[in-house]
């Protein structure tokens, strides 16, 4: 009898979690009405390669996201995952360029000092006890602070045949930095929806005493994601140097932006309405084609910022009520 | 059913004793449990009953005693080697995860997984097989748990605990309060056929319905102590059980009865708040009072939500002195002379860092300032006079609030509405708390409130400007104590699942109909006003 009643009344909750996915059609269908180019296998080609370093901090972002679950204040968050992003790419530019180190060693200390970061914001939430807004944010504003030591906060061009290759080189028509990151979306998909850990990890954010009544460690799945997270930053690096063709201080602000409006939009994406990789992963191609729509239309940068933050608040709000108030 | 009385426990925890400051819980208290037997295990609030299950959880470690688990002593009791010999907990929430499968919340944390990752597929099927054939019933192993009853949720949960076939005995910890009286058949089949497959069952509860029903023992809690243990007609019967629940006698707690007004104050009709109650109708008049009874999520908590203005009510009427009124929100209630007692007065009593004569005149600052600049000395005489009024103590007003005895931090948050000269005090779970002295006080205050503070011994002198002290009150008590209700009130109103099923003058009940009512404890016997709608 309830549930009678229940369908025949209109799901405005339900229709909320769709709205963002609604809006975003639209923006993109109007771009491509204005910009008719938007659409060519070329400038898809662009997107696809823009999008990378995007995609690869949402993996993270994600990760952190369904293993804190979606609170948008409470839940998981990492805001610091740019920011180790950038500082890795400072650090190999600096080793390739200024230091003639191998590619292989330059990476192994920009990957070290990324994770670190992670291990620092796994200590303050897990063990501090502090909220993950909060505390990445933190460890955000800090990391920004030692990029600038590292790079003097100056640009660093990097010719370094590796980062060329990544972004120049093609496989199957492909380029091989989207090719790799292809391969890097499929292991964390792996992870986070297919493994026993993902399954936890999932669980741990969707009711965490009922993950800690079935036996789920679930401190130690928290700090993981946050490693996890950092890792995939300091992945990051190296297609934020091919997409540059250097370090430039300062990038991490756009990447941070971009990220969270993709992986909460992602959201939207979802059948059950949650934050998953898939979602992640394709809303960041998506905001990469918004950003590049505006720009092919010829809005003003600062214009872009501007839209870009009303749109997370739009896709963040209406994820908070779609999630519902008591 | 099995023979019970004479099968082997399974279980056996003897003379269990357990200590808080201040506290004896457990009194060399013991259960014992056989295979194949529902045991039912009852009790009134703080008899012991939720102190016997931690301590067999291993969340407690007991004081004194001895548990023994099929014939093994457990001398190392935690909640792993408790859980490694077969006992298996069915909490009261469901800490399931709204947004998984039902297949992905039974296996949560000991999922199938193969070279391939997690076999989703092969865990479905097991969820649906261990569903149908263990607990007699068919649910799609790829529904989600939010598009589920409750019912069925708590099956998945049953599932949970039991899918790893190890279990031996399983506890069932007040597993029915959320659900409709059709659901709770659904619940009790599963149960059924877990005791067909021999598992042993505790069944805690407090609808004595229910455990006249499904139970084949019953252990009955009092002060710490198991006082019987029930088997055949005994157990099937829930007068006998409410006489050793209850088995005590007070009645010079309680004030004298005094004349009810007859002009309606309150007057509220079919007024619902779905899921948690619905058409109900409440009258209470001057210089009564009235006591709701009613277990947890009879919906007693939301109705006096709802009559302060903190949840709002989807239909129904309320008339304040014949004037109609939509409370929605607690400043509309105090506005119009409703004000609240609420049952955690700690955090949403008391500004807990405050001084008494702060904490008093919280609510009345207008009458103690001018320009809205609050007076200090005016405020203190008045805080002084009803602290004195009340015998708080200490009898300084300056103390801070944090460090007053319970009762006399409820008389604080008394003091404070007896101030603004209300109409209609609501007053929920008013001694949850309190020492006996300090109830006894509290029982008196109240009722000098409903009749307008016309005590024998009215220790104000010359004040009689106070608000409250001439102007006779309507009384509102929810309760969750039956000997409370009974000795304090004028009209008892009891919600069961949330209808109201029986509004009567105290004089016509007792104490063992009271608590058959609350119980739903002859309900599913004599008649099934549940399903009339």
């Amino acid at each position: 009898m309830n549930n009678n009643t229940q369908s025949m009344a209109f799901d405005w909750r339900g229709f909320t979690g769709y709205l963002p996915f609604l809006v975003f059609i639209l923006m993109l269908g109007y771009l491509g009405y204005s910009a008719p180019n938007l659409l060519t296998a070329e400038s898809i080609d662009l997107i696809l390669r823009q999008s990378v370093p995007t995609v690869v901090v949402c993996l993270g972002l994600a990760v952190v996201v369904i293993a804190g679950g979606d609170d948008v204040v409470s839940g998981g968050i990492d805001l610091s995952i740019p920011a180790a992003a950038v500082l890795a790419a400072a650090i190999i530019a600096d080793q390739l360029t200024n230091h003639g180190t191998a590619f292989v060693p330059a990476l192994s200390m920009a990957m070290c000092a990324a994770m670190l970061v992670g291990v620092v914001n796994a200590f303050l939430v897990v063990r501090v006890g502090m909220t993950p807004l909060l505390a990445t944010l933190a460890t955000s504003v800090a990391t920004v602070g030692i990029t600038k030591v590292v790079t003097a906060s100056r640009r660093i061009n990097v010719d370094h045949p590796t980062i060329v290759g990544l972004r120049d080189n093609e496989l199957y028509g492909l380029s091989v930095g989207v090719l790799l990151t292809m391969v890097l979306v499929v292991i964390f998909y792996a992870a986070v929806h297919r493994s026993k850990w993902g399954m936890n990890l999932q669980a741990v954010g969707g009711n965490r005493d009922a993950a800690d009544i079935s036996g789920i460690p679930v401190r130690r799945m928290l700090a993981q994601s946050f490693v996890v997270a950092s890792m995939a930053g300091g992945l990051a690096s190296v297609f934020i140097l091919a997409r540059g063709s250097g370090s430039s201080p300062g990038s991490e602000e756009n990447l941070l932006l971009e990220m969270i409006l993709a992986t909460f939009l992602g959201a939207a994406f979802s059948p059950r309405r949650v934050v998953t990789l898939w979602g992640a992963v394709l809303g960041a191609v998506l905001v990469t084609a918004l950003s590049i729509g505006f720009k092919s239309i010829g809005v003003n940068v600062f214009w872009t910022g501007c839209i870009k933050g009303a749109l997370i608040l739009f896709v963040v709000a209406t994820a908070a009520l779609a999630t519902g108030k008591k | 059913m099995v023979d019970a009385l004479h099968a082997p426990s399974y279980l056996q925890m003897s003379a269990i004793s357990k200590a808080f400051p201040g506290v004896q819980a457990l009194d060399k208290a013991s259960l014992s449990v056989s295979s194949s037997e529902i045991h039912g295990l009852v009790g009134e609030n703080g008899a012991g009953k939720s102190t016997i299950i931690k301590v067999l959880a291993g969340v407690y470690s007991p004081d004194a005693g001895s548990i023994v688990i099929d014939n093994v002593e457990q001398d190392r009791h935690s909640p792993g080697s408790v859980h490694d010999a077969g006992v298996r907990f069915i909490h009261q929430e469901l800490n399931l995860v709204p947004h998984f499968t039902v297949a992905e919340s039974v296996f949560m944390g000991q999922e199938i997984s193969g070279p391939l990752g997690v076999r989703k597929r092969l865990m479905r099927k097991r969820a649906e097989e261990f569903l149908e054939l263990s607990l007699h019933y068919r649910l799609n192993g790829n529904k989600l748990i939010r598009d589920l009853g409750v019912a069925e949720r708590k099956l998945v949960q049953i599932a949970r605990a039991l899918i790893d076939n190890e279990a031996k005995v399983v506890v069932f910890d007040e597993p029915t309060g959320p659900l409709a009286s059709n659901e709770v058949e659904q619940l009790f089949s599963a149960i059924r056929a877990l005791r067909e497959r021999g598992i042993a069952i505790i069944y805690v509860s407090h609808y004595l319905g229910e455990i006249t029903d499904l139970c084949d023992r019953v252990t009955v809690f009092r002060n710490g102590q198991d006082v019987a243990v029930l088997a055949g007609a005994d157990a099937a019967n829930s007068q006998t059980i409410i006489q050793h629940m209850v088995g005590r006698d007070i009645t010079t707690l309680y004030p004298e009865r005094r004349k009810v007004g007859k002009k309606p104050m309150l007057e509220c009709s079919n007024l619902s708040c779905r899921p948690h109650f619905s058409g109900v109708n409440l009258q209470v008049n001057s210089s009564e009072i009235v006591g709701i009874a009613g277990l947890v999520g009879s919906g007693r908590e939301e109705l006096i939500d709802v009559l302060y203005g903190l949840k709002t009510a989807q239909s129904g009427t309320v008339t304040l002195d014949g004037q109609p009124l939509h409370v929605d929100s607690p400043h509309i209630a105090v506005k119009n002379g409703i004000v609240l007692v609420p049952r955690d007065r700690r955090n949403t009593g008391l500004v807990l860092d405050m001084s008494v004569a702060d904490n008093i005149n919280l609510a009345s600052l207008d009458e103690v300032s001018s320009y809205s600049i609050e007076r200090k000395k005016p405020g203190k005489i008045r805080a002084t006079a009803l602290a004195k009024k009340l015998d708080i103590r200490p009898d300084n007003v300056s103390a801070i609030v944090r460090f007053l005895s319970g009762g006399n931090q409820q008389k604080v948050v008394l003091a404070r509405w007896l101030a603004t000269g209300s109409k209609l005090f609501i007053m929920d779970e008013p001694t949850i708390g309190v020492d006996i002295g300090a109830k006894v006080e509290i029982y008196q205050l109240i009722s000098d409130l409903a009749h307008g503070g016309e005590s024998a011994d009215s220790a104000l002198e010359g004040s009689s400007e106070l608000a409250g002290d001439d102007n006779p009150a309507g009384v509102i008590i929810s309760s969750s104590d039956p000997t409370e209700l009974l000795g304090l009130c004028d009209r008892i109103i009891v919600l069961l699942r949330g209808e109201v099923i029986a509004d009567k003058p105290v004089e016509e009940l007792t104490l063992d109909s009271l608590l058959a009512l609350t119980t739903g404890g002859n309900v599913r016997t004599t008649d099934e006003p549940l399903h009339s709608q």
